[in-house]
């Protein structure tokens, strides 16, 4: 259950601060109110009437707008055009792009906002400008609500204050600000009211003015989940009592030198450096669509890099990798769990004789490992379908350790996963690394990255820097990763 | 010579180019229309049929339409309703097509033993344009749906690139979930874009029975539904690029007629090859899907 | 497995439930036409089963769909959309019936299995264009294989007229094949022949591929979900290449058992559509190499029936198409019905048939 008897109240003339871990179900929560999901049970009022849950248009229509971290925008149209298709457009037979951009321009300005070049197709556009841009779009529409998750990571530091006076702005018009945040600080810089989601219930609300980061944390984390876990697996924000496996104790087991990747005319990897020892596990911190995704691809093999040097040892099938999004690169919902275990190449050589699947075999294994880890599921020949979501992530780590790698790169490993799934896949990395394994673990949740890393990266437009120990806070690592501090 | 050459060009042309802007239409929106064959065919039958009944040429091409129109109507509830696999679906309709017009047909005429005819359109000459030598007959004297087919590619040119409809079409096509989020409906920017190029399809078949060949035999749409499927690759989704590459493929069609006028050593079968063997070392060449609408040919079921 | 069992259930009642409709729908059109629907089943019914001859006969015009069905069957199963039977069987026939006479003298086992060959080769040769034009030049396969369908019956046709026409060079056919060449008839004067057994072997092989061994296995994977195939490193060009050839020469070395079985040489025509017909086959076998058999044989006795309903009731056979047509829509949208809601079905997998993928899209509905 992803919420569980959430009542939430936000008042007209307030920004209203949504925090809670991974998996406690701010998404979840926002896609309600934004239509994107339908609730079970449960209703959203808005001005005291009804709204119909499940359609983003009809949450549109009556002045909910919401901006997402990763931006529906249509990516090869100009970003005129994308304008244009929201509240700009003037719906005439004529589509007038010079007015659409006129008036973006003129609350652009407003806010702060620097627009990209004029008929830029946002495919070339950075991650800021297609957040500005979507931000851009759902004011159009002159909502009541404006919902905006993480948004304030993928802006530069310059932007902010213009962007968190722009909501105060918006405060003052009477509306309402939902501002989803994991950077508690800024919830209570910002905010007016803050409440804190855990395990998919309302673990309290405060008034900014009357809470502290600490409290929050607390609240956060929750005493009893706090209790249940091994104390060293919760996040913190403090790395001094951290016994993540240390960099440089093992033998070397990953060497990158140099990688870049050019594709689409851009660097979408420039010159990475990393070296990873037995025993190590290395997070590299940052923004989506800075280049993990294509790192992971070249780790995974399946990508060849423009240039530089890829090092496993002992061999390149040494290595595993689970990938960003489970459903649709990790897993085939539609064929059988034994199937999607042989999915991997490791596992599948196993099974496989002069060509043949050895069917009965690689159907028995799959029953051991759904009954050692343990997944709920009818069998190994139910259909991936089946699964949830946690059950789906514990099948792509056992395929990935299935295969017995010596080098794991794991990329946003607990996405969506809630607090027990997520600490059981900590566990599971922990163990792998104590065992001797290197693990790489590419994340966009900075209390995972701290809790679990040794040595820590920001991945910034291609780049990979290395994090300092002195710079080991929340804090100064949003900063890095926001592409702003490049400078020490 | 040249000038016969030309005109026949023009003739063979204009029923890909019609249809292919038809095609345009519907692929910007996001769907791949295979069974743009089989509304052809059924084109090109009620259009004959409603002249030959009625001896009245605005009944037939209003037939033609309506019947392309119903069997796209059909198309369009399986793949935007049902969101059914696209090209199943639409090779489903040209195979129904093609069973329905050779029944009916057989059923109404075949009784008779030889070849119905009507009189066709006649061309309509545009004033002293059609006097001017060589191109004069060829461009401006010529069927009324010649200028319409011609007339139409700045005019879907325009409407996708200038109009609101044609930004609603595009969004559509590159990202449909995007699209309903803004409450531009993405069902029913598909079913028009599928209506419009029903109607454009039908007169593309009337064209034809009607202004052509002025008669029917069974399968007379002979694969040129599925070129005009090719044009719009090879048009890079443009309609400019649509309108050159039908004119392409109407001169490859109409280059058997004049070579084997010279009673040249080549067998005729390669001329009767050659637009599809061009439609495969052209595609070979600038085939590539690269300015394909995103979201071309993906069932989209809405949530 | 009761699960299972119970999916299959539902599915052979929806393909038995469009054929039904597909019927009914048949015998409004007819009533409309003024036929009687009654008395044209029955003359459809006695075409295809109604004596002994009759019913070997329905056999022997199901055996180029067995073929066909198989070719479909195995492509879709990848996702790879082969519109082309039709023309692979052409080609396939072609290069049989150009080698045939030449076997003469040749041992008859041998011979036969030169036929074989020779069809498989053709079907490969034409089936491999089309894979290899998407594998390395992203062209649409469906495209292709409908421009490559075209192209082969011109050539048959130039072949039929020109180098492989027969000495007295009056009618359009080629030269007979070699009787070692040719599969002979067993139980005569029925056409019944080593066809339809070979095809029965093959779906099994075919069977056997898809699901025990590890082609077939990266081939499924990469028809459900053509990303995570990619990310697990399958050969994706490599399969595309592979199993277009494959589909080719199974829908090749039909037409070669048509020439070698029935024919005897080669005519202008080779195929009255079996290459189109196949997809309906195949589906309503849904892509099940083992199905394939016994719904080619349902479709043989439509095409056989439909000989007899044209002399009894002056109904065109091309009625047969308006059923294919019918059964193919009824049935993708049934199986739509039923499988709303999940979205990674063989209808509507993370891929469609343009070759794209609306990889944002899909991104941005896996996160929610």
């Amino acid at each position: 259950m992803a919420l569980d008897g959430v009542d939430f109240r936000a008042l007209p003339g307030e920004i209203h601060a949504l925090v809670g871990e991974n998996g406690a179900g701010k998404s979840t929560l926002i896609n309600i109110f934004a239509g994107r999901l339908k609730p079970d049970s449960g209703a959203v009022e808005l001005d005291g009437a009804a709204l119909a849950t499940g359609s983003p248009y009809a949450a549109l229509k009556t002045g909910i707008a919401a901006v997402y971290q990763s931006p529906m925008l249509f990516e090869r149209m100009s970003w005129e055009e994308n304008l244009a298709l929201g509240g700009f457009g003037p719906r005439t037979l004529r589509n007038d792009l010079a007015d659409a951009a006129g008036r973006a321009r003129t609350i652009a300005a407003g806010l702060g906002f620097k627009l990209p070049p004029a008929g830029a197709p946002v495919e070339r556009c950075s991650v800021g400008e297609r957040v500005r841009l979507e931000i851009l779009r759902a004011l159009s529409f002159d909502p009541r609500v404006l919902i905006l998750d993480e948004p304030t990571g993928v802006l530069a530091p310059a932007e902010l204050e213009a962007f968190l006076d722009t909501l105060r702005r918006l405060r003052g018009e009477g509306r309402i600000v939902v501002i989803v945040t994991h950077k508690l600080a800024e919830a209570i810089a910002v905010a007016d009211r803050i409440t804190v989601l855990r395990h998919g219930r309302v673990a309290a609300v405060r008034m900014a003015v009357e809470t502290s980061g600490a409290e929050l944390a607390r609240l956060m984390i929750g005493e009893v989940a706090a209790a249940s876990m091994n104390a060293a697996q919760v996040p913190t924000r403090t790395s001094a009592d951290d016994p993540a496996p240390i960099a440089n104790r093992g033998a070397p087991a990953l060497a990158v030198e140099d990688l870049t990747l050019v594709g689409d005319g851009r660097r979408l990897l420039d010159r990475v450096n990393l070296s990873m020892t037995a025993g190590e596990i290395a997070g590299v911190a940052g923004v989506d669509g800075n280049g993990q995704r294509e790192l992971v691809e070249v780790m995974a093999g399946i990508r060849q890099p423009t240039s530089g040097r890829l090092r496993v040892v002992p061999d390149r099938r040494a290595i595993a990798v689970i990938a960003q999004n489970r459903d649709l690169d990790g897993l085939i919902l539609d064929m059988t769990l034994w199937e999607n275990l042989l999915l991997a190449g490791a596992v599948r050589e196993r099974f496989v004789c002069r060509g043949w699947l050895r069917r009965s075999r690689a159907i028995a294994f799959c029953a051991e490992v759904i009954a050692g880890y343990p997944i709920r599921a009818a069998g190994a020949a139910s259909l991936a379908v089946a699964l949830s979501g946690g059950n789906r992530q514990r099948l792509a780590v056992a395929r990935a350790l299935a295969g017995e790698p010596r080098v794991l790169v794991v990329h946003d490993v607990c996405r969506g996963l809630d607090l027990r799934a997520t600490a059981e896949v900590h566990r599971r990395l922990r163990e792998f690394a104590a065992a001797g394994g290197a693990v790489l673990l590419i994340s966009s949740d900075l209390d995972e990255l701290m809790a679990l890393s040794g040595s820590l990266y920001v991945m910034t437009r291609g780049r990979l820097a290395a994090v300092a120990d002195g710079e080991r806070d929340a804090e100064r690592i949003g900063l890095l990763m926001s592409g702003a501090a490049a400078q020490p | 010579m040249l000038e016969a050459f030309l005109a026949s060009t023009i003739a063979m042309a204009t029923p890909i180019l019609l249809a292919a802007l038809g095609e345009l239409i519907v692929e910007r929106s996001g769907v791949l229309n295979i069974g743009i064959e089989g509304a052809m065919l059924v084109g090109a039958f009620c259009g004959l049929a409603a002249t030959y009944f009625s001896g009245s040429i605005a009944l037939g091409l209003l037939a033609a339409c309506a019947a392309a129109v119903a069997l796209n109507a059909l198309l369009a509830l399986l793949v935007v309703n049902f969101a059914v696999n696209q090209v199943v679906a639409g090779t489903a309709i040209d195979i129904l097509a093609l069973g329905l017009t050779g029944v009916f047909y057989r059923q109404w005429f075949g009784v008779t033993g030889s070849a119905i005819t009507i009189s066709p359109m006649r061309p309509i000459a545009l004033g002293p344009l059609a006097r001017i030598p060589v191109i004069g007959p060829v461009l401006f004297d010529q069927s009324a749906l010649v200028y319409l087919a011609f007339a139409l590619v700045p005019i879907v040119a325009l409407t996708i690139s200038r109009t609101r409809y044609g930004l609603e079409l595009r969004a559509a096509g590159e990202r449909p979930e995007a699209a309903d989020a803004l409450g531009l409906g993405v069902y029913r920017l598909r079913w028009q874009a599928l209506m419009i190029a029903g109607v454009l399809s039908g007169l593309a078949g009337a064209y034809l029975t009607m202004a052509y060949a002025n008669t029917f035999v069974e399968g007379i749409s002979a694969g040129r539904g599925y070129v005009a499927l090719s044009v719009v690759i090879v048009g890079r989704w443009n309609a400019w690029g649509v309108g050159a590459a039908s004119i392409m493929f109407g001169a490859a069609i109409a280059l058997q007629f004049g070579l084997q006028a010279f009673g040249s050593a080549i067998p005729y079968q390669f001329f009767l090859a050659l637009p599809y063997a061009l439609t495969l070392i052209v595609l070979a060449f600038m085939g590539g899907q690269a300015d394909a609408p995103s979201a071309l040919g993906a069932p989209y079921p809405r949530a | 497995m009761g699960a299972t069992l119970t999916a299959r259930l539902a599915a052979v009642t929806r393909s038995l439930g469009a054929l039904a409709i597909a019927a009914t729908t048949i015998a409004i059109v007819l009533l409309l036409l003024g036929a009687s629907p009654l008395a044209v089943f029955a003359d459809l019914w006695r075409g295809a089963f109604g004596n002994w001859l009759a019913a070997t006969d329905t056999l022997v015009k199901a055996t180029p769909l067995v073929f066909t069905g198989l070719a479909i069957a195995i492509a879709f199963q990848g996702a790879l959309w082969n519109i082309g039977a039709d023309g692979q069987l052409v080609i396939g026939a072609l290069v049989a019936g150009a080698i045939g006479p030449a076997l003469g003298g040749w041992p008859h086992p041998i011979a036969m299995l030169a036929m074989i060959a020779a069809g498989a080769a053709g079907g490969a040769a034409w089936g491999g264009l089309a894979g290899w034009l998407r594998a390395r030049r992203e062209v649409n396969e469906v495209i292709s294989t409908i421009m490559l369908n075209f192209v082969a019956v011109q050539i048959l046709s130039w072949a039929v007229h020109g180098p492989l026409m027969e000495p007295s060079r009056s009618f359009p056919k080629s030269v007979v094949i070699a009787p070692v060449a040719q599969f002979g008839f067993y139980l005569e004067p029925s056409r019944l022949n080593l066809g339809m057994g070979l095809g029965l072997v093959v779906a099994v092989g075919c069977h056997l591929g898809l699901f025990h061994s590890a082609a077939g296995f990266e081939l499924r994977a990469l028809g459900r979900n053509r990303r995570a195939s990619a990310f697990f490193g399958i050969p994706i060009a490599r399969l595309t290449m592979g199993t277009m050839m494959l589909s080719g020469a199974l829908a090749g070395v039909g037409g070669a058992v048509q020439v070698s079985a029935i024919t005897h040489r080669l005519y202008e025509t080779m195929s009255p559509g079996w290459g189109y017909e196949a997809i309906a086959v195949a589906l309503v076998a849904r892509l099940n190499p083992l199905a394939i058999v016994p719904a080619a044989i349902l479709f043989g006795a439509l095409d056989n029936g439909s000989q007899a309903m044209q002399r009894a009731d002056a109904v065109s056979p091309v009625l047969v198409n308006v059923i294919q047509g019918m059964v193919i829509i009824i049935l993708v949208a049934f199986d739509a019905l039923a499988a709303r809601g999940i979205r990674t079905t063989l209808w509507g997998g993370a891929e469609g048939a343009g070759g794209t993928v609306a990889t944002g899209a899909a991104a941005e509905a896996g996160d929610a």
